[in-house]
């Protein structure tokens, strides 16, 4: 028996290329379809756990289990969907109703008359997919690694209002099989920890820092053991001293040298979402740029599948939730629109090859086109370089959240930076937002990092959250700061 | 129009609740809570100008809290067989004992509701074709009135809850709701361009076929998409005014509505700790809660206490913080159960047509793109969908526009209200003028 506080490992799940039974993992099975109709059906288990700790008090102590089947149908150029929940008794039943019911639901949808589409189409998937699996902590260890950070931040720090921890475990198994050859068993888990320190500018006003780490895996895989966390937690207490005295941003275009932080979420809210076949589909100004340059030829941005430079991604997807097998996608290839993220469907509709980009949340959604790992890959400047090179412009290290729309215009919350004057970091800046049209900033690059950051705790929204992971390097460019 | 049915509310429910409190009683917690929650969703949606999709799920879900010796943990987890109940409870007393010692903590006692509401239990296969014209009508009238519209996404949906819910401490809740739900996401699009993307939507008890499309303001939202294909950065920067559609005033609710619950009054950084009984916002200004007549929302809390109607701001005065039950122990203020949603603003006196007249230089603004506001209420946003405003009349769309200013001050700086409000179900709001915005 373990002691408390032990990392307990789930059983391993197989690695790529050593799946059990006949079918060797990884191998991919072409089919084309019936022009009728195909089912699949897909198990999925989600697991959660989440612990808030408000100055001090863990307001937030829960765990959550949902476990589902799902059948989805196409027919004709329509699609049904279905689900339930699967309780162990009555699981074939169950998977069976839901079967039915997609069916009939594609059959019903044909009252919108004859839809010409192309089926579906593309390779599928069989095999296990998934990690050693996730070191999860005992609910006791947590709760003594939050308690053990909030009081030492309060030993340390004079002056803090408080100090909020946000701790956070999820994972998915899902299970995927179809009536034409998918048969795949598909796992995501990651973990994070946010830090938020609460303090008083010096015109009383209350002010905010934050920092978060993530993992693939669980809190057990998170680098957080309190001694750890002390360099981490010393730099952001001073970004809060910083900030008691921080100015607002000028209003207006800049020259900004985004921290590698900041670069993922660039990469994901400026070019990601439009590079979705859905939204190019949907009138995305995407739609007609292919081949044209649209960023710096320094700037190559690429949706990743499950790898990158020999190393395991943090949200590694070998084959997404219609068995299509995932690869690699390169929007744009040295400031040129080379690519977009496809599902089966919206290939079809494109005339070009599914990518693996088709991805349910929960037990009861659908694949929607989803992104996976969304970076913009390295370059050979350093920070230290970049902010040399800046006479009069901004140090952006921090983002909250971001939004992204079909015209290439993008923003996202600025909750940390600096003024860089003559080519040295100053004065800490208030709260801001950045914005600009995706393609004008990119191709404002002029100079790229070379270290790379991945953070994979946050959610992407679309109809449904979905995990995913973004990374980059630092950049600097031109972009439009919003302020007096 | 599409219409609910009616069904009796499952009895099994309470059975189930009653089932999983005995188990949490024989675990021997102090204080216990079990919930049983049934729902079943449908919907049609369209993509890309087609429909697409018709989507049904079923959920059963049991909530589990339990408090023992000040430690509190809860768990939710699929309502199974017994097997899972146990593996449920055995998980729970594994967290609470795991949990901190807080005196603060308890759980809801006492509460009784009985609550009926919405367009419950209609055939399915009814219910499918209800749906499907719905979104048949929708799709007909872009193509007449809104050509160049390309709807991304298009959901037209019944959702049905019952829960039933009883307590240690007493409590007896059971719930029954049902509601249809329509909304759309999408852009314009022309050989001049794109528009920027935008959605309207919301949530009612019923879908009138024939004007299915005027619910939400999405007839409106889809109309103005093609007068934003053109647009124009505003230039310079200014400080100026804003008419805040309904859209936009939903972001200063909400950022309020933070600023009066737990976390804010527990960590310190709420602006309204002291201010109960002053003047926080424009006299012109009454939001009033309706928990009871919005449809998809219970009148009842997250932590499972019945939320009596209330009116927050009485004429720009705060009549109350929000904690939660935690909350209230925590912090010594009064406890005020608040349900998920179901908020007014009484409607202004001006026409939106005065408030667009008086404004002499700014923006008429549907969407803030915004990062999350700074604990002090600053926030800097990207106007979307939005025009230009001169000397009182409407100019072009705008594009690369930034408003920045802090949202107490907003609230303060409210100059009209409008008598016109749009009503998503989860609020019923009107457009707002406001001043001193700077613009960049």
């Amino acid at each position: 028996m373990q002691a408390a506080g032990t990392p307990q490992r789930r059983p391993a799940l197989c690695r790529v290329g050593q799946a059990q039974g006949a079918t060797p993992a990884g191998r991919m099975l072409v089919f084309r379809m019936s022009d009728s109709s195909f089912l699949e059906t897909r198990e999925h288990q989600l697991r959660k756990l989440r612990l808030v700790m408000t100055d001090g008090n863990l307001t937030t102590n829960a765990l959550s289990s949902e476990r589902g089947v799902s059948a989805r149908a196409w027919r004709k150029g329509y699609w049904g969907f279905a689900s339930a929940p699967l309780v162990q008794a009555d699981g074939a039943a169950t998977r069976s109703r839901v079967q039915q019911q997609a069916l009939a639901h594609a059959t019903t949808m044909s009252r919108f008359g004859p839809r010409r589409q192309a089926p579906p189409a593309g390779a599928r998937w069989r095999g296990e997919q998934g990690s050693a699996g996730p070191i999860r902590l005992a609910a006791r260890e947590v709760g003594e690694r939050l308690r053990a950070i909030d009081a030492w931040c309060r030993r340390r720090f004079t002056g803090l209002v408080a100090v909020n921890l946000l701790a956070t475990e999820e994972s998915h198994d899902k299970q995927l099989q179809s009536d034409q050859g998918v048969a795949a068993r598909l796992g995501i888990e990651r973990a994070a920890l946010a830090i938020e320190f609460i303090g008083q500018a010096d015109d009383g006003a209350p002010i905010q820092v934050r920092e978060v780490l993530s993992a693939r895996g669980g809190l057990g895989d998170l680098a957080w053991q309190p001694s750890l966390l002390e360099p981490l937690l010393d730099t952001l207490h001073g970004h809060l001293q910083a900030k008691r005295h921080a100015v607002p941003a000028r209003g207006g275009e800049h020259t900004v040298v985004l921290a590698p932080d900041l670069a993922g979420m660039l990469a994901h809210e400026a070019m990601g979402h439009p590079c979705e076949a859905d939204c190019v589909l949907a009138g995305a100004v995407t739609a007609t740029r292919v081949g044209q340059p649209v960023a710096s030829e320094l700037v190559t941005m690429a949706d990743l599948a499950h790898h990158w430079n020999g190393q395991e991604l943090m949200v590694p997807v070998y084959a997404d939730d219609e068995g299509t097998p995932a690869e690699d996608v390169v929007m744009i290839d040295r400031g040129r629109l080379a690519g977009f993220m496809h599902s089966r469907e919206t290939a079809a509709l494109m005339g070009q090859a599914p990518t693996g980009n088709a991805r349910a949340y929960g037990p009861h959604d659908e694949p929607l086109v989803r992104m996976r790992n969304t970076v913009i890959l390295p370059g050979d400047s350093t920070l230290e370089q970049m902010i040399e090179g800046v006479d009069d412009g901004y140090l952006l290290l921090r983002t909250s959240n971001g939004e992204a729309d079909t015209t290439t215009e993008f923003m996202f919350g600025v909750s940390l930076g600096y003024e860089i004057r003559g080519g040295r970091v100053g004065r800490a800046i208030r709260d801001t937002t950045l914005s600009g049209n995706a393609m004008a900033v990119l191709a404002s690059v002029d100079a790229v990092g070379s270290e790379m950051h991945w953070d994979c705790a946050g959610y992407c929204g679309k109809k449904q959250p979905m995990i995913v992971s973004v990374g980059g390097p630092a950049l600097r460019a031109r972009a439009h700061l919003g302020g007096e | 129009m599409v219409a609910g049915g009616d069904t009796p509310a499952a009895p099994a429910l309470q059975d189930r609740a009653g089932r999983a409190l005995e188990r949490l009683r024989r675990r021997g917690f102090d204080q216990a809570l079990a919930c049983a929650v049934q729902g079943r969703h449908t919907e049609v949606s369209c993509n890309h100008n087609q429909a697409s999709l018709l989507r049904s799920t079923e959920t059963a879900r049991l909530q589990l809290v339990a408090l023992h010796d000040g430690r509190r943990a809860s768990i939710d987890a699929v309502d199974g067989d017994l097997e899972a109940l146990d593996a449920a409870v055995r998980a729970l007393h594994e967290s609470v004992l795991a949990a901190p010692q807080d005196e603060a903590h308890s759980l809801a006692a006492g509460q009784h509701l009985r609550h009926r509401r919405g367009p419950l239990g209609p055939p399915a296969g009814e219910l499918a074709a209800g749906l499907a014209d719905a979104m048949a009508q929708l799709l007909d009238w872009r193509a007449a009135n809104a050509p160049k519209v390309m709807i991304e996404e298009g959901v037209a949906t019944h959702t049905e809850r019952r829960l039933h819910l009883l307590s240690s401490g007493g409590s007896d809740i059971a719930c029954d709701s049902a509601w249809f739900g329509l909304s759309v996401y999408g852009c314009a699009r022309d050989e001049r361009g794109t528009s920027s993307a935008d959605a309207a939507g919301g949530h009612g008890d019923r879908l009138e076929l024939p004007t299915v499309h005027q619910a939400f303001g999405i007839a409106d939202t889809l109309q103005a998409l093609e007068r934003q294909i053109v647009t124009a950065p505003l230039g310079g920067r200014f400080v100026g005014d804003v008419v805040l559609a309904p859209q936009a005033v939903g972001d200063l609710l909400d950022w309020l509505l933070e600023q009066l619950a737990d976390e804010a009054l527990i960590d310190g950084s709420s602006l309204y700790r002291q201010r109960v009984g002053e003047l926080v916002a424009s006299p012109q200004l009454t939001l009033r809660s309706r928990f009871e007549a919005s449809p998809g929302v219970l009148p009842l809390s997250a932590d499972f206490h019945v939320a009596a109607p209330l009116t927050l701001l009485d004429r720009g005065r705060l009549q109350a913080l929000t904690p939660s039950l935690y909350g209230s122990r925590k912090t010594g203020l009064p406890h005020r159960p608040l349900a998920a949603g179901g908020w007014a603003l009484d409607a202004g006196e001006a026409p939106l047509a005065d408030l667009l007249a008086g404004v002499p230089r700014g923006a008429w603004v549907s969407r803030l793109s915004m990062g999350a506001p700074a604990a002090n209420g600053d926030f800097s946003a990207v106007v979307k969908n939005s025009f230009r405003i001169d000397d009182g009349r409407l100019g072009p769309a705008l594009a690369d526009t930034m408003v920045s200013g802090n949202m107490a001050r907003m609230l303060t700086d409210i100059v009209a209200l409008s008598r016109e409000r749009r009503d998503t179900g989860d609020t019923l709001l009107p457009w707002l003028r406001i001043s001193g915005l700077h613009f960049s």
